[in-house]
């Protein structure tokens, strides 16, 4: 399945931000406004698992710091 | 490397099996590695276009589900049925164990490559299981349920080593393949590792997380009631509202 | 230009994939055929590629991608649930937050990576939208009410719809967390089994037993006066806990819980369990007919509910709970509906077919088709790859053509148990003559030999019977209302008392039988092979049992055949016009 149309690096961020932002703007509109802080959290503990995810091997070095 | 390797399973060998509860959770781990072995191995028989090879990875796939049954057997007189049940038909246990899972073996390493890692696979399972046998370990039923599998795990390495050897006389370099297949292999059981603590960790961080940031919104939420609820009526922008992803 | 939809399940339970061409199925898969990992959940990508290649397109040539439900929305249920049941939730919520925000958020940009889908061509449909679509247009109705009773979707548990024409309004919803499914997935967690595997196993132990714990249980399921019902959410913790759907407060109304794996001896069964054993089996199937019972006047009180809000003649059922066929008989024999029809993937791959049937018929705008008439919709393997496979793995192939259906069920009545692989393989879990393990329906002795032979599952599950559609009546009370029902095999019904000396093997202890009725027009191999057993032994019936062995998916190819037929009691195997018999 690896063709053309598949999207790049840089195109999954910035469909991963859409997204974000698609969440957001829902809860906002909504009747569980409340809930945009705290997704916003975790939205930021999102871009860390995410990206630990992809350095996985490094996990337990950092871990042994923190 | 060898050297290395078996100081590693002698010393390892002593706590897995020695440990209290240990040896029926490394046999049904044995059980799920053989299972995970037919699944590969009857993939390589859908998969490979070498009409020989086919009938020689059936009969390799069929020796591994029977192992999967011995071993499993086994758990079962440790009085751990449950256990050995899962082994067998849970699917979620080889995709946790990473044994299963997106590609199937044949698919990433192509038919040589193939060939090379069930040469090297077949050969550490025959050392391993050599190592218990000399050291007598964990019991005599184990024992004998060792040798029986090692008969046919005997006969594995013969064949996919013949397989490899032809392959060297074509002028493939099958000294590095079989290499570089060894370090993978123990890299991946680093890459395992380290995910299982990434994922302990952030489970910790996860839950501190839960009580300190979850607290103040507890009294906003509430659980829906029961009985019937009126339902949203879509908008009259069926497209726009199709591509929302909420 | 064809405009090709392709519809997605994946994340939860059974991943699928059904690709449409100009509105008409060319292919429905379920991605643990291909995987061969039993109810393998992730992105269906092998599903995808064989239906691409199928209809001999690429992924540039799709022009929609549609996944079954809402993410976002999902994502919200779960988080407002967390925070509604703080602190009690802190075990489920890290597990939780890792598998969303680590992948399942993101799945826009997942799908448009494992599928080669440019992201303009994504689209979302919600979990219950899919599963009233893949039944309703799915129908030969042009007008019905539609029923969807799950677990849960984003936030819907239940769900009520009209449709008409290409278009399906909302009429009502039952939220989370009271819902049908997750109760009966409680009971059976209860009763030692397996979730969404087990449920199954608790209709076939209910027949075991009496409903006489609706006194204890009734005030847990309470149905609404105003049609819907609520669960006493207090007594149970799916909505919480991180595994477990029913803890100490259940137990205490319900008694201690079953272990798994310890042998079910009630007294029906044959045994030879100890007094204080058979009394517990006994608490058990009566545990198992009282939840039963109660999904069963649930489903009534909401049907009832459904024909007067929407009313009509006819109602379509899906999500999981559709698959408990012993409800679905109920409803066709006493509910107020003149025709009950119900989608044969009716649990979450079907979302797949639904959704893109939903884009096609209500987002496009295009008029309906033709009824669903056939579940063999799914792979198949041309006949030259059989041969050379069965050749190569030493079966030794014999060529039968065209005479297979005949020579099987000459097997049949000469007493042998047959894997029976034929045409392309069913939607759906139920196998329906397309790959199926066949036997001779008469001797109870029957079912024990497949039980412990080759499927070796619990000994008081029963077998299922296929009848040819001609003699259905004579063996079989089949309710008007379940005609279509029955020809997928998703509805009871009870065995003729002038039959139940014939169908031994088939017949279950309360006398009913999950019957599949077989016509010419939709199974013609199956239906020569049961017209000939009928020839040879004066019963056209066969047991019919999904050609699998225990704990892996149905068998899908040459090379899966061949593995399960190797690796048990088989005596013979059909693939297609070529029959493979075990070496004596």
């Amino acid at each position: 399945m690896s063709e053309p149309s598949a999207p790049s690096a840089m195109e999954t961020w910035l469909l991963r931000f859409g997204t974000a932002g698609a969440l957001v703007a829902m809860l906002g509109r909504g009747k569980r406004w409340w809930m945009v802080p705290l997704v916003l959290v975790l939205l930021l503990v999102a871009i860390g698992l995410l990206f630990l995810q992809s350095i996985h091997y490094v996990a337990p070095f950092i871990y042994m710091v923190f | 490397m060898g050297v290395f390797r078996r100081a590693w399973l002698t010393v390892a060998s002593e706590f897995s099996w020695r440990m209290p509860g240990r040896p029926q959770r490394l046999l049904a781990a044995f059980s799920l590695a053989e299972r995970g072995s037919m699944m590969d191995m009857l993939a390589a028989v859908e998969a490979t276009t070498r009409r020989d090879m086919r009938r020689k990875y059936f009969v390799h796939a069929l020796d591994e589900g029977r192992h999967a049954k011995i071993f499993a057997d086994r758990v079962r007189d440790f009085g751990q049925a449950g256990r050995a049940d899962a082994a067998l038909e849970d699917s979620g246990q080889l995709l946790q164990a990473g044994i299963v899972g997106g590609q199937t073996l044949f698919e990433r390493f192509g038919e040589e490559k193939f060939l090379a890692f069930v040469y090297v696979a077949e050969a550490d399972a025959v050392e391993q299981f050599n190592v218990y046998l000399e050291r007598g370990l964990p019991d005599d039923a184990t024992q004998a349920t060792l040798r029986t599998i090692l008969k046919d795990e005997v006969f594995h390495v013969a064949y996919s080593r013949a397989e490899v050897e032809k392959l060297r006389k074509e002028g493939r370099a099958v000294d590095k393949m079989c290499r570089d297949l060894r370090l993978a292999r123990v890299w991946e059981r680093y890459l395992r590792f380290s995910r299982d603590v990434g994922s302990f960790m952030s489970g910790i961080w996860l839950t501190i997380l839960y009580f300190v940031v979850l607290a103040p919104f507890r009294l906003l939420a509430r659980t829906e009631p029961g009985g019937w609820q009126p339902a949203a009526t879509p908008g009259v922008d069926r497209l726009a509202a199709a591509r929302a992803e909420g | 230009m064809p405009t090709y939809v392709l519809g997605v399940s994946a994340l939860y339970h059974d991943a699928a994939v059904a690709l449409l061409c100009d509105g008409v199925v060319v292919a429905a898969v379920q991605e643990e055929r291909f995987s061969r990992l039993k109810h393998d959940a992730s992105l269906p990508v092998r599903s995808a590629k064989w239906c691409l290649d199928r209809a001999g397109i690429t992924a540039a040539q799709v022009d929609w991608l549609v996944f079954y439900e809402k993410p976002l929305r999902k994502f919200e249920r779960i988080l407002t649930n967390a925070v509604a049941t703080f602190p009690r939730s802190y075990g489920a919520f890290p597990r939780q937050m890792r598998a969303w925000l680590g992948d399942k958020l993101w799945l826009r940009g997942n799908l448009c990576a494992a599928f080669g889908v440019r992201p303009e061509r994504v689209l979302f449909s919600e979990h219950h939208l899919s599963h009233a679509a893949s039944a309703f247009y799915c129908s030969p109705h042009d007008e019905a009410a539609i029923l969807c009773l799950d677990g849960v979707g984003e936030w819907a548990t239940t769900s009520l719809w009209r449709g008409r024409g290409s278009e399906i309004e909302p009429v009502a919803e039952v939220r989370w967390p009271h819902s049908l499914g997750l109760y009966y997935s409680a009971i059976t967690a209860h009763l030692g089994f397996a979730v969404n595997e087990g449920e199954f196993k608790v209709m076939g132990m209910a027949a075991y037993g009496v409903p006489r714990f609706r006194a204890e249980m009734d005030p847990l399921l309470h149905l609404e006066p105003g049609g819907g019902f609520s669960i006493d959410m207090d007594k149970f913790s799916w909505h919480w806990h991180a595994s477990e759907a029913g803890g100490a407060k259940l137990q205490a109304i319900l008694g201690p819980s079953r272990f798994p794996g310890t042998p079910f001896t009630p007294t029906a069964a044959p045994h030879d369990g100890s007094p204080s054993e058979i009394e517990e089996c006994q608490r058990y199937a009566d545990i198992a007919a009282t939840a039963q019972d109660q999904i069963e006047d649930a489903v009534l009180h909401l049907a009832r509910h459904a024909k007067a809000a929407v009313g009509g003649d006819a109602i379509c059922l899906a999500g999981g709970v559709a698959l408990n066929s012993v409800a679905n008989h109920r409803l066709a024999a006493e509910g107020p509906f003149a025709d009950v029809w119900v989608q044969p993937a009716a649990g979450d791959a079907g979302g797949a077919l639904g959704a893109a049937l939903w884009v096609w018929h209500s987002v496009l705008g295009n008029p309906r088709g033709p009824a669903l008439r056939r579940a063999d919709i799914g792979r198949d393997t041309p006949i030259a790859r059989s041969r050379e496979i069965l050749e190569d793995l030493g079966g030794r192939p014999e060529d039968v053509g065209d005479s297979a259906p005949e020579r099987a069920a000459e097997d049949l009545a000469a007493g042998r148990v047959i894997g029976w692989m034929n045409g392309r393989c069913e939607w759906g879990p139920r196998a329906l003559g397309h790959r199926s393990i066949l036997a001779d329906p008469r001797q109870a002795a029957t079912r024990d030999l497949v039980n412990q032979r080759i499927k070796y599952r619990e000994p008081f599950r029963p077998f299922a019977p296929s009848v040819l559609a001609e003699a259905a009546d004579q063996y079989f009370d089949i309710p008007a209302a379940a005609s279509a029902p029955v020809r997928f095999m998703l509805s009871t019904a009870p065995v003729r008392d002038a039959a139940r000396g014939q169908l031994g093997a088939v017949t279950h202890v309360d006398g009913s039988a999950r019957v599949q009725v077989v016509d010419a027009d939709s199974s013609p191999d199956y239906h020569r092979l049961i017209s000939r057993f009928g020839e040879l032994t004066g019963v056209p019936v066969v047991l019919n049992t999904s050609f699998n062995l225990k704990g892996e998916p149905v068998v899908s190819t040459p090379v899966d055949a061949m593995a399960s037929f190797t690796r048990s009691g088989l005596d013979v195997l059909y693939v297609d016009g070529l029959r493979v018999e075990r070496p004596r």
